[in-house]
């Protein structure tokens, strides 16, 4: 029963040792061809496995290392043992049994900071969302395995994907290991949009991201008096959440000080007690004489602190207010990212991620100073962009940085298959004058910073996890290849074609 | 004293008389309504029944040639051949050498039978099924034609948590003499309900339990709160705290703990909530409806959470039959749905691919049983013998639509094998039991004959055109107008 159209198999060169020096990755490549025996079979038995296969070392070697953007070592080497790095450096020496995988370039996966790969498309264009929801709870084990093999084949194997797209807040976005759904963050976001219209429903002229699939989110489509409201409904969902954070604080702080009071009160009742008895004793003594029912001292004390009522959404918007999970809004146009700004302002722990901001230069003043990051997400497909005021079209990426401003770049969009464009759009904000490492960090480092797993992923590092890629070339050059795409410690059989 | 026990004996005396009032007019109903349901034979009260047939497959060991199974008080006493097993001199014989006997096929899940189900309220474990099961329901009655003996009655899909279902047999004047076992389980759903996406289907589930363990933490604390102060109020007083607290049984789930749970005395607990503390304590099955594979996941994510994975059987769409690994893993048993064979199209190749969703999971080592929850005419018989077509060898293929459903309900010493201690339950067929050409002859439920085919009135119409005295209808009567003179509305 066959389920899945399966890639041919990956080209996975077999063990050279010493070839360390500069064999190009044709050549390599060629090798393997001819050298179909040994490690080569046993990464082929793999491939053809459903499960990644995680006990086998990995040994890479490239003539770049791309540590992390700016810091390049060459001809250098990574280990990857139990799905860890475990050594990087231009003197390793491959342990016996490693698989051997050379190429031009290794860097960290791409990591998409805006995407819905892994979810199934009903939890991601539902509007039934709320604050509380978890994306996770959405997530696709059986989804459309050539999505997720294409988004592999470009080096996409991490995505920070939510669901509900089309909801106005739509709970907790995730990061996952993409070919693998597995999840490194349930909890990585907050999400909530501006002006969303789900999608399918509003005409692709309104422009929206204009994706493979053609779906489009046109905000254009909800009117700008809604879209104010939307604005103040977010707020005071974020002042709902300030209060229950502060209210449970504030119990605490009284339950203490309530059992302490409590245990001292307790303390002296004790001391107290055989006196009390003796009392009691001669009252139930004197009451007996007098024909009387005994009457017993009223006891009183303070009433224990009652507890805030729980309520899910707003303990999901107390983390948020708190700045434990950064909320990611989707907003295109300069009223409402500066009304977001200006309104979200007594929130100091906030940590707002502005996702689109077709227009958020002209705010990049107040966008640098508040520490706001902006996921751009370049449209080659809509010249003009979405909103059309202000529109500095693919340029965006790189004047917010020459602003100073913190940018990431994503895709947004409502079919999993268009993060697979993200090089592609990275590289398309190096020709618009974004500096090539900006660029590379604002779709690896860059995304595991802003959605907290950078001590994880986004660098190759020792002691993160193996989500690693070996290109034919530069990682922002249309023309490379990926030769060996490993996710969590693992070759992934079918990104290579 | 004497007034007190007077008082009682006259209170006593009328509601006696009141009973008894009722009881007449009940019985003139009931008899109005036993002409159209009466057994074939009027022997309810016959004590013991000897059944002779051709054939017995007893689905307990080998077929028996000329067998005679004998029931004594609505249970199997003996099974066996006619030189083995002798026929009681009070029995009542049923003797059919044509024919074949069988145990009677047990429907694990069924949402039919019942008037309206709830599918308004997301979480309603306080529901069940007894208050909306119709016992003159026609599935009932075709259940006997297709030689159904027990069926397992639950809520439908569109819940999140729905009400508790009950395993019933088809015949029976009230649901309580229809009833086989009364709390068999509660039906929730891993799929969407109507209105909700995965993610919110799956965030209404888990809260549901999580509702649940705030109530209860509440409620020890409360408790806890409530002896503390006593105990202050007492050595402020100075007395001694006397009596001993009622006590409660500390929490038996294998996934929580409640600390101070044996504080609470059970009848403390809510009603509404305490159909799900039985789930967590694995006191009451669940039955969880899966619509897609990722379902699945969802499903068995939530009773690990919970602690009653095996307490759960998967009711499952046939696009399940991907998650069958998974499902193997967790070692949960499934309930297939009636459409057997499970299409999908290739994405990119266009191709379509067809699944025998049974053979999946009987070559997984998934226990699966067969429903016929949707259509009478796939029938558990008809599906058992598309599995032995589709190359599942016939003792398995019969077993997914009787010993397997009859563990998964908890009634394995009671159906699906016709053996000595089993419910009374005989089914004779005019041959092998997964012929087409086959049909069911007789029904005996607890020993009591309640269908013969020859008297079946629907089958009768249905072969030679009679048609019941009193049910043709009359020609409706010629419209002469209703008396108003037309001009008046102009």
């Amino acid at each position: 029963m066959r389920t899945s159209y399966q890639r041919p198999q990956a080209a996975i060169a077999p063990t050279f040792r010493g070839a360390a020096s500069a064999l190009a990755a044709t050549a390599a490549l060629a090798m393997a061809a001819l050298h179909l025996g040994g490690n080569a079979q046993a990464g082929q038995e793999a491939g053809s496995d459903a499960e990644p296969v995680r006990s086998q070392a990995l040994f890479l070697t490239a003539k770049r290392l791309i540590v992390s953007p700016g810091n390049v070592l060459e001809n250098a080497s990574v280990l990857v043992e139990d799905g860890k790095i475990t050594a990087v450096g231009t003197d390793l020496k491959a342990p016996e049994g490693a698989q051997a995988i050379q190429g031009e370039v290794i860097c960290a996966a791409f990591m998409d900071p805006w995407s819905t790969a892994g979810f199934d498309t009903g939890s991601v264009n539902s509007r039934d969302l709320n604050a509380a929801t978890m994306a996770t709870d959405a997530l696709d084990p059986y989804g459309e395995k050539a999505v997720l093999e294409e988004l592999a084949a470009s080096g996409v194997l991490l995505t920070r994907s939510q669901v509900g797209l089309a909801s106005d807040i739509s709970g907790f976005g995730a990061v996952l290991r993409t070919p693998s759904a597995e999840v490194v963050l349930e909890d990585a976001s907050m999400s909530a949009a501006i002006g969303a219209e789900s999608p399918g429903f509003s005409p692709d002229q309104f422009g929206g991201r204009g994706g493979p699939q053609g779906f489009s989110f046109g905000p254009q489509s909800i009117d700008p008096i809604d879209r104010i409201g939307q604005i103040d409904k977010l707020v005071s969902e974020l002042a709902a959440g300030q209060k229950y954070a502060e209210d449970m604080a504030e119990y605490e702080k009284e339950l203490a000080e309530w059992k302490a009071a409590i245990a001292d009160k307790e303390k002296e009742l004790e001391d107290d007690f055989k006196k009390a008895k003796k009392a009691r004793e001669k009252a139930v003594k004197d009451a007996e004489e007098d024909g009387e029912e005994v009457k017993e001292k009223k006891y009183k004390e303070d009433r224990r602190p009652r507890e805030p009522r729980y309520d899910a959404e707003k303990a999901a918007f107390a983390r948020v207010v708190q700045g434990e999970v950064p909320m990611v809004v989707h907003a295109e146009r300069a009223l409402e990212i500066r009304d977001l700004l200006r309104s979200t302002e007594p929130f100091k722990r906030l940590r707002l991620v502005i996702a689109g901001g077709t227009s958020a230069l002209a705010c990049k003043k107040e966008l640098r100073e508040r520490g706001v990051t902006v996921i751009v997400a370049p449209s080659p497909a809509n010249p003009g962009g979405p909103v059309g005021e202000l529109d500095p079209g693919l340029s965006l990426a790189a004047e917010l940085d020459a602003a100073g401003v913190n940018v990431l770049i994503g895709t947004g969009n409502a079919s999993a298959l268009a993060s697979r464009d993200l090089p592609l759009l990275a590289a398309l904000a190096v020709g618009h004058g974004l500096d090539r490492d900006t660029a590379l960090r604002a779709i690896t480092s860059g995304p595991a910073a802003t959605f907290d797993v950078a001590d994880q992923v986004g660098t190759v590092k020792r002691g993160h996890a193996a989500d690693l890629l070996v290109l034919s070339g530069d990682p922002l050059s249309s023309s490379s290849r990926v030769l060996a795409a490993i996710s969590g410690g693992a070759v992934v059989p079918q990104a290579t074609k | 004293m004497s007034f007190t026990t007077s008082f009682q004996n006259t209170r006593s005396g009328r509601a006696l008389l009141s009973a008894a009032s009722r009881l007449s007019m009940g019985a003139t109903v009931l008899g109005a309504a036993a002409l159209f349901v009466a057994p074939v034979h009027a022997s309810a009260q016959v004590a013991k029944t000897a059944i002779k047939a051709g054939k017995v497959i007893t689905l307990n060991g080998e077929p028996i040639e000329n067998g005679i199974i004998i029931i004594e008080g609505g249970r199997v006493t003996a099974v066996g051949s006619q030189e083995d097993v002798q026929i009681p001199w009070d029995a009542e014989v049923v003797d059919q050498p044509g024919m074949t006997a069988f145990p009677g096929f047990v429907e694990s899940h069924v949402s039919r039978g019942i008037d309206r189900e709830n599918e308004t309220l997301d979480v309603a474990p306080f529901l069940n099924v007894r208050d909306s099961i119709d016992p003159v329901n026609f599935y009932f009655e075709d259940a006997l034609r297709n030689g159904i003996v027990v069926m397992n009655v639950q809520q439908g899909n569109d819940t999140v948590v729905a009400g508790q279902g009950m395993v019933v047999k088809p015949y029976g004047m009230t649901v309580e003499s229809m009833m086989v076992k009364p709390r068999a389980g509660i039906k929730m759903s891993a799929a969407p309900k109507r209105g909700k996406s995965r993610a919110t289907q799956a965030q209404a589930l888990r809260g549901a339990f999580e509702d649940l363990k705030r109530y209860l933490d509440e409620m020890v604390q409360r408790k806890k709160d409530g002896d503390d102060y006593d105990r202050r109020e007492a050595l402020y007083q100075g007395r001694e705290l006397e009596g001993e607290a009622a006590k409660g049984k500390a929490l038996q789930s294998e996934a929580w703990t409640i600390e101070g749970f044996e504080r609470i005395p059970r009848g403390e607990v809510d009603e509404k909530q305490e159909p799900l503390l039985h789930v967590i304590e694995g006191k009451m099955p669940v039955f969880m409806w899966c619509g897609s594979a990722a379902d699945v996941h969802t499903a068995l994510r939530v009773a690990d959470t919970n602690g009653f994975t095996k307490h759960m059987t998967l009711v499952l769409d046939n696009s399940c039959w991907k998650a069958a690994p998974k499902i193997k893993a967790a070692g949960v048993s499934v309930i297939l749905e009636d459409n057997l064979a499970h299409r999908e199209r290739d994405p990119i190749t266009g191709e379509e691919i067809e699944t025998f969703v049974p053979k999946v999971f009987h070559d997984a080592g998934v226990p699966f049983a067969l429903s016929s929850s949707t259509d009478s005419n796939r029938s558990l018989w008809f599906q058992a013998a598309q599995c032995v077509a589709a190359g599942i060898p016939r003792e398995a293929a019969l077993a997914a639509a009787t010993s397997v459903p009859a563990s998964i309900l908890g009634l394995s010493d009671r159906v699906g094998a016709l053996k000595s201690g089993a419910d009374g339950h005989v089914v004779l067929f005019s041959g092998d039991p997964l012929s087409v050409t086959s049909v069911v002859e007789h029904v005996i439920l607890d020993g009591v004959h309640v269908y013969d085919r020859s008297k079946d009135v629907r089958v009768q119409q249905l072969t030679d055109g009679t048609r019941p005295p009193g049910t043709v209808a009359e020609e409706p009567e010629e419209y002469e107008g209703d008396g108003e003179d037309d001009s008046d509305n102009q």
